[in-house]
């Protein structure tokens, strides 16, 4: 097993941290052209807590190794299956992820946590585990777990770069929002 | 917003996932969790008719209800019902 660990602080309120986390992979982000879909499975707010459940099916595309594809029978196109947590009282959003392709071959649990480091300020707390799990061939899972890693590692440092406008994006969205509902009332 | 796995629900889930901003900005925040989630049911209902179809197809929905077993756990540690 191989472990993936990462922390960023963004300049920004929980609440936009939040809203902005859900619109991450559209189109104001120009870094994750490897996640071509995003569907929401299931969605509802616990009764008794107020925590928002939400199942989504992120799908990506991205170019693998060639001795990996070999391996995993070609396919560039795999999907992950994400169970987020909004708790509103205690101001988190958890986000736990597994891979629903090759889930036979390498098992990757990623768990992903925003929580506010103050009133502008939100931390990002990632953490991936990686563990290739065909019998015997210690070299093969010691490099299909090292190429995970590597691509964790690429795609986080993609992740912020194209988060940050994102967020940039959606308070500038609101803002107009909100001008406009001024200049109505005006 | 992002796009669907299967092009043909693309409308629907747009439709669907606009009206789900609107309300978690406006009214789920604002409210601490204690507001129904109902305004967007329909819509929902309708995104989920077209995505179902897709995933069957591709016989995505029994990876995903093995992930969905894999992980159910989660729910305790993380909604946290007294």
């Amino acid at each position: 097993m191989k472990v993936f660990s990462n922390s960023v602080t963004f300049n920004y309120s929980w609440e936009e941290v939040s809203i902005a986390n859900w619109q991450k992979y559209g189109p104001w982000n120009d870094k994750s052209a490897h996640v071509i879909a995003v569907d929401t499975l299931n969605r509802h707010v616990d009764p008794e807590t107020g925590v928002l459940r939400t199942e989504r099916l992120i799908t990506c595309k991205q170019s693998a190794p060639e001795w990996l594809k070999s391996l995993m029978g070609c396919t560039e196109t795999s999907q992950v299956f994400e169970t987020s947590y909004v708790n509103p009282a205690e101001r988190t959003v958890t986000m736990v992820s597994q891979n629903v392709t090759w889930s036979n071959l390498v098992n990757v649990q990623e768990t992903v946590v925003y929580k506010p480091l103050n009133a502008g300020q939100t931390q990002f707390v990632q953490d991936a585990r990686i563990t290739a799990l065909c019998g015997g061939w210690q070299r093969i899972k010691n490099s299909i777990e090292d190429t995970l890693v590597t691509r964790f590692r690429e795609n986080a440092a993609k992740g912020k770069e194209g988060f940050e406008c994102v967020l940039a994006m959606s308070r500038r969205a609101f803002a107009e929002e909100r001008e406009k509902a001024a200049a109505m009332m005006a | 917003m992002s796009a669907s796995l299967a092009p043909e629900c693309n409308e629907v889930k747009e439709r669907y996932d606009t009206c789900f901003l609107k309300w978690y900005s406006e009214k789920y925040l604002r409210s601490n969790g204690k507001t129904d989630d109902n305004e967007c049911a329909n819509l929902f209902k309708d995104y989920q008719k077209c995505l179902k179809v897709v995933l069957k197809e591709k016989g995505i929905d029994k990876l995903i209800d093995e992930a969905r077993e894999d992980t159910k756990e989660n729910d305790a540690l993380y909604i946290k019902r007294k």
